[in-house]
């Protein structure tokens, strides 16, 4: 499903230092697993993450998602990649504050000019799954922090992703948000889906619908 | 020099295009020479950023190009009434002797770049990107043309002049002018008509057996007939006068315009057809939308135009 | 190329301008105020252009003047016979007119001598004389008067008659015997009409004498023709074709119009240098989302295609809001300040409304030299913006 090969990232800092993020990583995810990703901040992790959705290319190395090879393709393709596979949750939601929550919900598939009858339909079973009915007109920035929470989940899957990548998805939230949110995480789970997540969060730690937790240190994968 | 409201704002648009032509041209020659998909250095992925602004940029100058034209010719229309002895724009931009060549770009280039989003749309469909060098080179061309082309607009801008006696369209399209098409005016007039309904027949019969080849060759046939059928036969029935030839005309109100809804369809179909069939080619298989569109708006055009000889044999019982 | 419009991205980008809402403003009254000031000044010009040529219409064919050391006197009347025996000639009319300053107002009025009927050289008066009866004026010795004229004379009190001051020092009173409302405001809106007899005596002229001639040709294009065997006949006459005229108009509004829109241009460009600093500058909110919107799928395309939009609804809100207002300030307000631009003379003469002429070819001006203008500002930033790296979001 998800295959990194020997993948190292550099990043550049100024016109010669360089920053080696990922040093040969080598990394399988199949599908229907889901995957804990858990190390201290600037580990590498959301590094991986990014390599994934193909928000960016590997210095070296290849990262092939459904057979595709995603850390060659052109930006045009790998937005189509992520329109059509990939479901985004960020940390501290990462919405646009100004817009309603079905705005907000409906971002990922405006490029693709959607059927606006099939788009309403998507939208009622989404927004009664996740019992926020009555709030999908309102602006987001008038929502709960749980409300919020869950505008961004509804968001990252609109598209119907058969990938979820979480990137630290409980920094920002008290517990009682955290458990929800895990609660929902593991509604989520199914065999279709793979589920990627980046956290430092002991509350992921022992979860019993997380298949593997990989440790990453200074950009190495310490223990499979 | 003609300082008129039309003319400046011809002239900035020029600029404009000019200046932003020149990136696009500078970044196409940067790509021509280095561009390649298959490396993953920082180079390469500035060059796939930079390909971007270089499409935007041709997109701008085509879409902001297409109605300009119409406004250039409308302005050259108007000119008409300052400039001494010019009944409508064919006097203004021939009096010049660059005028002919001037159009011929400025419809060349409509073609050019039109043709360059066609050949971009495909090129950003497919991941290998198998354009990408064709398209960038066609602009190299594209550009170089569109200086031509705005080099001698400015030079005709400049040239003109209220007090110099220009020719009016009765003597630039008769036998007796030297100008460069004059030598068909002794050519017997019926033979464009069979000319005409040949190639448009030639064009149906390529359509039918969806042959590139033939609606390529056709199409651009087409173009040239088209517009040589409309001065020397189709163009007299519009004006009801056997000795009135002028293309310009028929664009004027007293025609009620006609000369645009003509002129646009003859762009689309013919657009559509040499595009379709030239993509028909590359992509070895039949692109049967830009067909269909071609051969819809070339039948309007011909329905148009031959409607007017036929209403006028209805309604006089004789040809002209 | 299937170009549907996306109703999703127009709604989205229109949003997209209102949460940036203290930038847009800024540029959207900026824009408008520079379109507003263009689209003003053209209306204003076009209005006064159509006006003349409805005036250069119904100007005659030919005008004939006397010089004498370069300055116009009058015509002796001996002279019309010459002319008149001129082929190709139809008919000579000596014209009696002149201004009369008002002092009271401060203003010109325009003294009109007419004949009678068959002598008329204007369709107005003509059509003047029709409506009013003539003989009356003549009888009474009365005038009539425009309409500009009318009101200025109310406000000094003069309701049905007037004291004109002659060179002489005495006084010629006058009757108003009816008020007049011309085809074209500018021209017949000062004008005050009475018998020849009457206008000699105003203006202290001799009984055989005219101002000018007014010449009627046959055929027209023979006009150039006559108007040079004028010149052989009398060699101290200046004569003006109606073509002349025209011509020169003409180039005087070209050349007024042309070299507001020089200005026009700078203003422009040190407004698309504001423009491209404004949409340059990205905040913080904006990169984060782009990197949002790249991160759930758009494309480089889809955001520059987002960017579009935003630019040609904010450019075109503008144009239209602009073109609205200066339709009100022009056609409704009758352009106050700037119509002093292209009238020098308004001053002096009394107020006039500006007809309406709204054609297809100014507003294309308008258009071309705002809307792409704008937009060709934005695209580098747009392009900037749309090809930054996705992964700052996750950053």
């Amino acid at each position: 499903m998800i295959e990194l090969k020997n993948v190292t990232k550099e990043f550049k800092i100024g016109a010669k230092d360089k920053v080696t993020a990922l040093k040969d990583i080598n990394l399988h995810v199949g599908k229907g697993e889901t995957v804990l990703l858990k190390g201290p901040s600037g580990s590498g992790k959301s590094t991986i993450l990014s390599l994934i959705a193909a928000l960016n290319k590997p210095t070296s190395g290849e990262v092939i998602v459904d057979g595709k090879r995603v850390s060659k393709l052109a930006d045009n393709f790998t937005a189509l990649f992520r329109r059509e596979n990939i479901g985004f949750i960020f940390q501290r939601y990462n919405l646009i504050p100004t817009l309603s929550a079905k705005e907000n919900v409906i971002v990922p598939l405006i490029p693709s000019n959607p059927d606006p009858i099939k788009l309403e339909k998507r939208l009622q079973e989404l927004f009664s799954s996740f019992s926020l009915d009555s709030k999908m007109g309102v602006i987001v920035k008038n929502l709960s922090g749980g409300e919020q929470q869950r505008v961004a989940i509804m968001r990252s899957l609109i598209n119907n992703p058969t990938i979820i990548i979480a990137d630290e998805p409980t920094a920002n939230l008290d517990k009682k948000l955290s458990l929800e949110f895990i609660e929902i995480l593991r509604k989520l789970k199914s065999s279709e889906n793979s589920i990627v997540i980046a956290s430092h969060d002991p509350l992921f730690f022992d979860l019993d619908f997380i298949d593997r937790q990989i440790d990453i240190q200074n950009g190495e994968i310490q223990c499979y | 020099m003609l300082l008129t409201p039309e003319i400046i704002t011809i002239l900035t648009l020029d600029f404009i295009f000019i200046f932003f032509g020149l990136i696009a041209f500078v970044i196409s020659i940067k790509i021509v020479k280095s561009w390649d998909l298959n490396s993953t250095s920082q180079a390469q992925y500035k060059l796939e950023k930079q390909s971007f602004l270089v499409s935007t940029i041709i997109k701008y100058i085509f879409i902001v190009k297409l109605p300009l034209f119409l406004f250039f010719i409308f302005t050259a229309d108007k000119l008409s009434d300052i400039i001494t002895g010019a009944m409508c724009g064919a006097g203004v931009v021939n009096s010049v002797s660059f005028g002919s060549s001037m159009f011929f770009y400025k419809i060349l280039n409509l073609y050019i770049f039109g043709f360059w989003l066609v050949l971009n749309n495909y090129d950003l469909k497919k991941e290998n990107q198998p354009y990408t060098k064709y398209k960038f080179w066609l602009y190299i061309f594209g550009f170089i043309f569109l200086l031509t082309e705005v080099y001698l607009e400015i030079d005709f801008f400049l040239s003109l002049d209220v007090s110099k006696l220009v020719s009016c369209c009765g003597t630039l399209f008769s036998a007796a002018s030297k100008s460069s098409i004059s030598f068909i005016y002794n050519i017997d007039k019926i033979y464009f008509v069979y000319i005409f309904y040949a190639v448009f027949l030639f064009l149906l019969l390529g359509f039918m057996l969806k042959n590139s080849i033939a609606i390529l060759l056709g199409n651009i046939s087409f173009v040239f007939i088209s517009i040589i059928s409309l001065i020397m036969f189709f163009g007299t029935y519009i004006y009801q006068l056997p000795t009135h030839h002028c293309p310009f005309c028929m664009l004027q109100k007293d025609y009620y315009y006609i000369g645009y809804v003509l002129y646009v369809t003859l762009y689309i179909g013919t657009f559509y057809g040499v595009s379709g069939a030239i993509m028909s080619i590359l992509e070895k298989r039949k692109e049967k939308f830009y067909y269909n569109v071609s051969m819809i708006f070339n039948t309007i055009y011909t329905l148009i135009i031959s409607a007017y000889p036929i209403v006028y044999f209805i309604k006089n019982g004789v040809w002209l | 190329m299937q170009n549907k419009i996306n109703r999703f991205l127009l709604d989205f980008s229109v949003l997209s301008i209102f949460r940036r809402g203290s930038k847009n403003i800024f540029i959207f009254f900026v824009f408008t105020l520079l379109i507003f000031l263009l689209s003003s000044i053209l209306f204003i010009s076009n209005s006064i252009k159509s006006e003349l040529d409805t005036t250069l219409n119904e100007l005659p064919d030919i005008t004939v003047q006397r010089l004498q050391a370069g300055r116009a006197i009058n015509m002796p009347l001996s002279r019309v016979d010459r002319l008149l025996a001129i082929e190709g000639v139809k008919a000579v009319i000596p014209r009696v007119w002149g201004y009369y300053y008002f002092a009271n107002a401060g203003v010109n009025f325009s003294v009109v001598g007419i004949d009678s009927f068959e002598d008329q050289y204007r369709d107005l008066y003509s059509k003047l004389c029709d409506k009013f009866d003539f003989d009356r004026l003549k009888k009474d010795s009365g005038m009539l008067v425009g309409v500009g004229v009318k009101k200025i004379l109310q406000n000094s009190f003069y309701g049905d008659y007037f004291n004109f001051v002659k060179p002489d020092g005495g006084l010629t009173k006058i009757k108003i015997d009816g008020v007049f409302k011309g085809d074209t405001k500018l021209e017949s809106n000062d004008i005050i009409l009475l018998t020849s007899q009457k206008a000699r005596e105003i203006f202290g002229m001799n009984k055989n004498e005219a101002v000018d001639f007014v010449v009627k040709v046959a055929n027209p294009t023979e006009i150039p023709n006559i108007a040079r065997k004028i010149t052989t006949l009398y060699p101290d006459s200046r004569v003006v074709t109606k073509e002349d005229l025209s011509i020169s108009y003409q180039n005087l509004f070209d050349y007024k119009s042309g070299l507001f829109l020089a200005l026009f241009v700078i203003s422009a460009f040190t407004f698309f240098m504001i423009i491209y600093d404004k949409a340059s500058g990205i905040s913080s909110d904006e990169k984060r989302e782009i990197g949002i919107l790249k991160a759930v799928g758009w494309k480089i395309d889809d955001i520059l295609k987002e960017k579009f939009y935003e630019a040609f609804i904010l450019s075109f809100a503008s144009f239209v809001t602009a073109l609205c207002l200066s339709l009100f300030y022009v056609y409704f307000l009758n352009a106050p300040l700037l119509k002093n631009i292209f009238i020098g003379y308004s001053t002096l003469k009394p107020a006039f409304d500006l007809p309406f002429a709204f054609d297809f070819q100014t507003n294309a001006i308008i258009f071309f030299l705002t809307v792409p203008i704008y937009i060709a500002a934005t695209i580098i930033p747009s392009w900037r913006v749309a090809s930054m790296d996705a992964d700052e979001v996750m950053r």
